[in-house]
């Protein structure tokens, strides 16, 4: 999941598609997250590559939106509704995932699972 | 599972962002040509601009591109359909207009080719074509509106329609006030929903409808999206582009040009237009602003004399009306909020002292404030809502007849005109002929502003009361007008009318009061007390009983007490008479409660908000304000009463709750020295109040080492002290009270920390838990047997973790408040026992810090405060300056004492380092981490004092009794006690305002902030909330700041 920066990415995302629940006011997704540009990416558990400072998702509630729509604990989420999120502060991420006049957040996420599968198929095709 | 593989996921990031900006461009000239009216509208505008447009650009990327591009097919479709009943339509209504024999001057003759239509109709001809290039995409985009935006913008004092209220301003019911703007958004909302099958998936259009019925159904339509997202919020930032843009293409090449624009903008245009048909007057107030040439012929209206003419150009506008029953349906109010009701609307939230004038940066980017110098008598030509001042009768006859007529009909004729006008002469120079014909109309006549005050004098009372409502709308947010409305000695005046017995002609005059005590200008505010208006306003309050009124003279209240020299005048008037005829009734509290009857809760009334608003000012006038509030009978009682219901409502985040808990902050602050009796209560250890300890701090200084020595004793022995008393507290009961409690001694009982703890807790309104951990750091602050009691309720209350929890606030303020009072709380030993341990780790993280610029960028004052915390948590405890080592705070505290910019940063940092270096037994650790006895010097050219030596007097004079500090401050400020930060800032829950201009300025601008954030607060809150597990007390000291987490 490392890149260069300014050099494009190929990564395997899985399309994520939350349908936020509602508390009163709140709009709850069901997940926390960490990591952003401002954070210390030393610190993310989550990430391969420690200089990684993208946004991670930490926590997931149990039985939450998130949990419901597939959302794992430690995908990394690269769009939330076509917004970029490799390069954005922590406080951006957020803002951007609790619009308050969204009932609906569709990430793009990736997790090293995802590649895992994808490379092997990939190594299996020639195969056949 | 469902994978996708998507390669180059940043260049598709990359290509999504920008394609949106192209649509988002693309809609761009639209809106800015079409909205170009719309420049001068109120601030309010310009928020809801912004939030528009964000939504609007996320909106875009919901829809796949097939499904877009089928939308929009539909669209065109359906649009060539509407364009044809427009046609239509337009047809229809040009005849009737011109039956109704409307000056075809007026209407027509622009250097368009359309020149036989009148400009309405041009302007929907536009509309039409654009529509057929399907440029419509962003509106057709975004099918379900959302509700909540829609709100919001209404919600703007802004948005509400200036020129129906006029109208009907003869008419009893009228109403400015929040009421109507929540009605407003009701309204709106009930066009959301209508609107849904409207939406252009859902194809709304009935096929069989009649044209007319489907243009009514489009309009509405369309008026909800691009009026609330697009249209409006493009006008005010676009607006000098877009003049040119629009001037130019449509001047050189209409066809063309216009095509082009079309392309975008049709949408745009029809909104526009649509929008003025339906909210139609929402823009005007504004308008007068921009242009002054463009309104004319509105204006002409206005002068009541010439009934006739109403006659006429009412005849024809009723006809349009007819294209809007649908409109009718969507305005179930008759008057709508006026215009100069906005004013309070922002006042109400920006008045506070801190903040009365946050809104006025907002202000600033009106356009308004760019025209350049304007005669008195321009004002009157703008206001197209002089509709106002119609023949009284002839207006209500119309109102019967057609409620709603009032608002809509000025909308065909005056609507497009403005527009079009208005972007004329904005192009400069370039105007056309017919403009100047229309403004040499002789037939039309504008009042000037003598002429208005000299109305208020109309031995015929209507007349009286259209010339204050004319006023009040004029002053809105107008500081010029309000200075000529003095100078032409309109004051005086308006405050007699506020005894005249018709409660028309007194509440306009209140209002215009209201409009006018608005304002950076206190002149105006003098000049309303120099006629006694105070005394005036308060009969009225006494008086009357109609809501409204007393909304309006609140509102005035507040305004005029954010005045420092108003503040004791309207104590010495108004005070009882508020507490009695408002506070207590609203707040739900009873004198001798009922046995049978449930206690009631508060009403978070307007009224109650403007009182408790103005008592929250006055609160703040220093100490014999402070006496006069906690004595007026009843109040100190109402207030908590009606915090207690908050907070078992669970209703703690409005303006109320605020302006409450910052009075109770305000009557807390000094207590314990200005209560009557209070010496009773002082401890004995404490007993040398702030005086005599500032002289023995000079003393100190003279003598060097031996006064401070001895202070060191006293602090020791405070300390043993306290334990003791602590001791007590927790075996012994508080001292018995035979009768219950009331007035001022409730501020200072145990019981208050529960409350404030609770407001901590829930509240997510900043200013509301600033002034919360205000109350408890003046309450806590102080020797005296109640302070002691405080602090140790808080901690038996668990109050010590909710606090440390607050240290991550996102909000300054609210970390500086926490930080103060948890150094308060550790004169307490246990609790500074308790904080050293588990409140270091959020201390030390708000530091900045060299390399790596901390997640929030605090001001100096927060990071001196938190310094000074930390100060005096280590200070007599090398546990708790062991702790700040694991904390990993010495670098921090390094880099601050060699980097920081600020003197004040550096001078508290360096006194942390000096007593971290006193303490023998830690520098052995401290020379294994690298660090040694440079690190700890003052790098300042400081006192030649050895920091050891120095330490036993700086722990004394760094106590945190605020009496102390302020009583020695200024003196010896060259040795190393950072007296400065322990001013009565850092002690001071009064408002800031009081103490420092400084923070006057900075919470000015941030006033406006108040406002918008509030949506941010309750994200922001909920992260902080959700992260209490982890700050529990409970928890170890984490040596790692632990990174932020925040749950959505």
């Amino acid at each position: 999941m490392s890149y260069i920066p300014g050099q494009p990415v190929s990564v395997v995302v899985q399309r994520i598609e939350i349908q936020k629940l509602r508390d009163g006011d709140n709009l709850i997704l069901g997940f926390s997250i960490g990591g952003g540009i401002d954070q210390d990416s030393n610190q993310n558990p989550f990430s391969e590559d420690k200089t990684d400072k993208g946004i991670y998702v930490t926590r997931v509630s149990k039985g939450g939106p998130a949990e419901v729509a597939g959302l794992r604990i430690g995908d990394k989420i690269m769009q939330v509704n076509g917004w970029d999120m490799t390069m954005v502060t922590h406080d951006q991420a957020r803002k951007k995932l609790t619009k308050k006049n969204e009932d609906v957040v569709r990430l793009l996420v990736t997790r090293r699972s995802l590649e895992d599968v994808v490379r092997q198929s990939m190594m299996q095709q020639p195969t056949h | 599972m469902q994978v996708d593989l998507v390669c180059r996921i940043c260049d598709a990031a990359v290509s999504g962002r920008s394609s949106r900006e192209e649509r988002s461009r693309s809609s761009l000239p639209t809106l800015t040509a079409f909205n170009n009216p719309n420049c001068s509208h109120s601030p309010a505008d310009i928020k809801a601009h912004n939030f528009g447009q964000t939504a609007t650009m996320e909106d875009y990327d919901v829809p796949s591109a097939a499904s877009i591009l089928a939308s929009v097919k539909e669209q065109e479709a359906r649009f060539e359909r509407l364009t044809r009943a427009l046609e239509d339509e337009r047809r229809n209504v040009s005849l009737q207009l011109e039956r109704g024999s409307l000056p075809s001057d007026m209407l027509a003759g622009r250097t368009t080719g359309m020149s036989n239509q009148p400009l309405a109709w041009q302007q929907m001809v536009m509309q039409e074509q654009s529509p057929s290039n399907q440029t419509s995409l962003a509106m057709m985009q975004e099918p379900q509106e959302v509700v909540e935006e829609t709100v919001t913008i209404e919600e703007d004092p802004g948005t509400p329609t200036s020129h129906v209220s006029v109208v009907t301003s003869d008419d009893g019911t009228t109403r400015r006030t929040e009421t109507k703007v929540t009605k407003m958004v009701k309204t709106v909302t009930t066009r959301t929903v209508r609107q849904v099958p409207l939406g252009p998936d859902g194809l709304p259009l009935p096929e069989g409808s009649s044209p007319l019925g489907s243009y009514t159904d489009s309009i509405d339509r369309r008026y909800m999206k691009n009026g609330d997202r697009f249209i409006m919020p493009q006008a005010t930032s676009t607006l000098t582009r877009s003049y040119n843009n629009y001037a130019d293409s449509y001047s050189d090449t209409p066809d063309t040009q216009f095509r082009h624009y079309a392309l975008h903008d049709g949408y745009g245009d029809v909104t526009e237009n649509y929008g003025s048909l339906s909210r139609g007057v929402n823009y005007r107030p504004y308008r007068p602003y921009m242009a002054a040439g463009g309104y004319r012929p509105e204006n002409s209206y206005t002068l009541p004399i010439r009934k006739e003419d109403y006659g006429h150009v009412a005849q024809p506008q009723v006809p349009m009306g007819s294209s809007t029953v649908d409109l009718n349906r969507s305005q179930p109010e008759r008057f709508q909020p006026e215009p100069y009701g906005l004013e309070d609307d922002r006042r109400s939230l920006g008045q506070d002292e801190e903040e009365p004038f946050d809104l006025e940066p907002d202000y600033s980017t009106a356009n308004r404030r760019t025209l350049p110098g304007r005669t008195i008598r321009e004002p009157l030509r703008n206001g197209p809502r002089v509709r106002g001042y119609e023949d009284p009768i002839e207006a209500e006859l119309i109102d019967e007849r057609h409620p709603y007529i009032h608002g809509m009909y000025p909308a065909p004729l005056a609507q497009p005109e403005r527009g079009s006008l208005a972007s004329l002469d904005h192009m400069g120079g370039r105007r056309s002929p017919s403009i100047d014909s229309i403004r040499k109309d002789p037939r039309w006549r504008d009042p000037d502003l003598p002429e208005v005050i000299a109305m208020l004098g109309h031995p015929i009372d209507p007349v009286k009361s259209n010339a204050a409502a004319y006023l009040q709308h004029l002053c809105y947010e107008n500081d010029k007008i309000k200075k000529d409305v003095r100078q032409l000695k309109g004051i005086p005046v308006l405050v007699g009318l506020l005894d005249h017995p018709k409660s028309e002609v007194h509440r306009k005059a209140c209002g215009a009061l209201r409009n006018i005590s608005f304002g950076k200008d206190h002149d105006n505010k003098v000049a309303i007390k120099n006629c006694d208006g105070i005394p005036a306003l308060i009969r009225l309050m006494r008086k009357t009983n109609d809501m409204e009124v007393r909304e309006l003279i609140t509102g005035t209240l507040w305004n005029l007490s954010s005045y420092e020299p108003l503040k004791m005048v309207i104590i010495n008037h108004g005070l009882q008479t508020m507490t009695n005829e408002v506070v207590i009734p609203h707040s739900g509290w009873e004198h001798e409660p009922n046995e049978d009857s449930k206690p009631r809760d508060a009403e978070w009334t307007t009224v109650f908000k403007n009182t408790s608003g103005c008592l929250r000012n006055v609160s703040s006038d220093g100490a014999e304000a402070r006496r006069r509030l906690r004595e007026c009978e009843g109040l100190v009682d109402a207030l908590l009463h009606a915090l207690q219901s908050a907070v078992g409502k669970k209703d703690m985040d409005n303006k109320s709750v605020e302006n409450c808990v910052c009075i109770m902050r305000n009557l807390s602050y000094h207590v314990h020295k200005e209560v009557p009796g209070a010496e009773k209560f002082q401890d004995p250890s404490a007993l040398q109040g702030p005086d005599s300890s500032g002289t023995q701090r000079k003393k100190k200084d003279d003598a060097g080492c031996f006064g401070g020595k001895k202070a060191k004793e006293e602090w020791f022995n405070q300390g043993r002290k306290n334990g003791e008393h602590d001791k007590n507290y927790d075996t012994l009961d508080l001292p018995k009270r035979t009768e219950p409690t009331k007035g001022f001694e409730l501020l200072y009982q145990p019981e208050v920390v529960r409350l404030y703890l609770s407001l901590l807790t829930e509240s997510q309104n900043y200013n509301t838990l600033e002034a919360a951990a205000g109350a408890l750091q003046n309450l806590s602050a102080g020797q005296w047997t109640w302070s002691n009691y405080i602090r140790a309720t808080v901690r038996k209350e668990k109050g010590l973790p909710i606090l440390v929890e607050l240290l991550r606030s996102d909000s300054d303020k609210v970390v500086r408040a926490v930080a103060i009072a948890l150094r308060n709380l550790s004169i307490d030993r246990r609790n500074k026992d308790l904080i050293g341990s588990y409140a270091m780790r959020d201390l030390v993280s708000n530091l900045p810090s060299g390399q790596q610029r901390p997640a929030k960028n605090l001001e100096e004052d927060t990071v001196v405060a938190i310094l000074n915390t930390i100060h005096e948590i280590i200070t007599d405890s090398s546990e708790n300056a062991r702790s700040l080592m694991t904390a990993q705070a010495i670098d921090k505290l390094v880099a601050i004492n060699r980097t920081s910019q600020s003197a004040r940063e550096t001078k508290a940092a360096s006194h942390v380092l000096q007593t971290v270096w006193s303490y023998k037994e830690l520098r052995n650790a401290l020379t294994k981490d690298g660090w040694n006895k440079t690190h700890f010097q003052p790098i300042a050219t400081g006192t030649p004092k050895g920091s050891k030596s120095c330490k036993p007097g700086y722990d004394d004079t760094t106590l945190p009794l605020m009496e102390k500090n302020q009583g020695s401050r200024g003196c010896g400020s060259g040795d190393m006690i950072p007296m400065d930060e322990f001013g009565p800032d850092g002690y001071s829950t009064i408002n800031q305002r009081d103490s420092n201009s400084k923070y006057k300025s900075s919470d000015g601008s941030s006033d406006l902030q108040e406002r918008e954030p509030f949506k941010n607060d309750t994200n922001r809150k909920h992260y902080i909330r959700s992260n209490r597990p982890t700050v529990s007390l409970v928890d170890a000291c984490d040596v790692k700041p632990q990174p932020v987490d925040s749950w959505v």
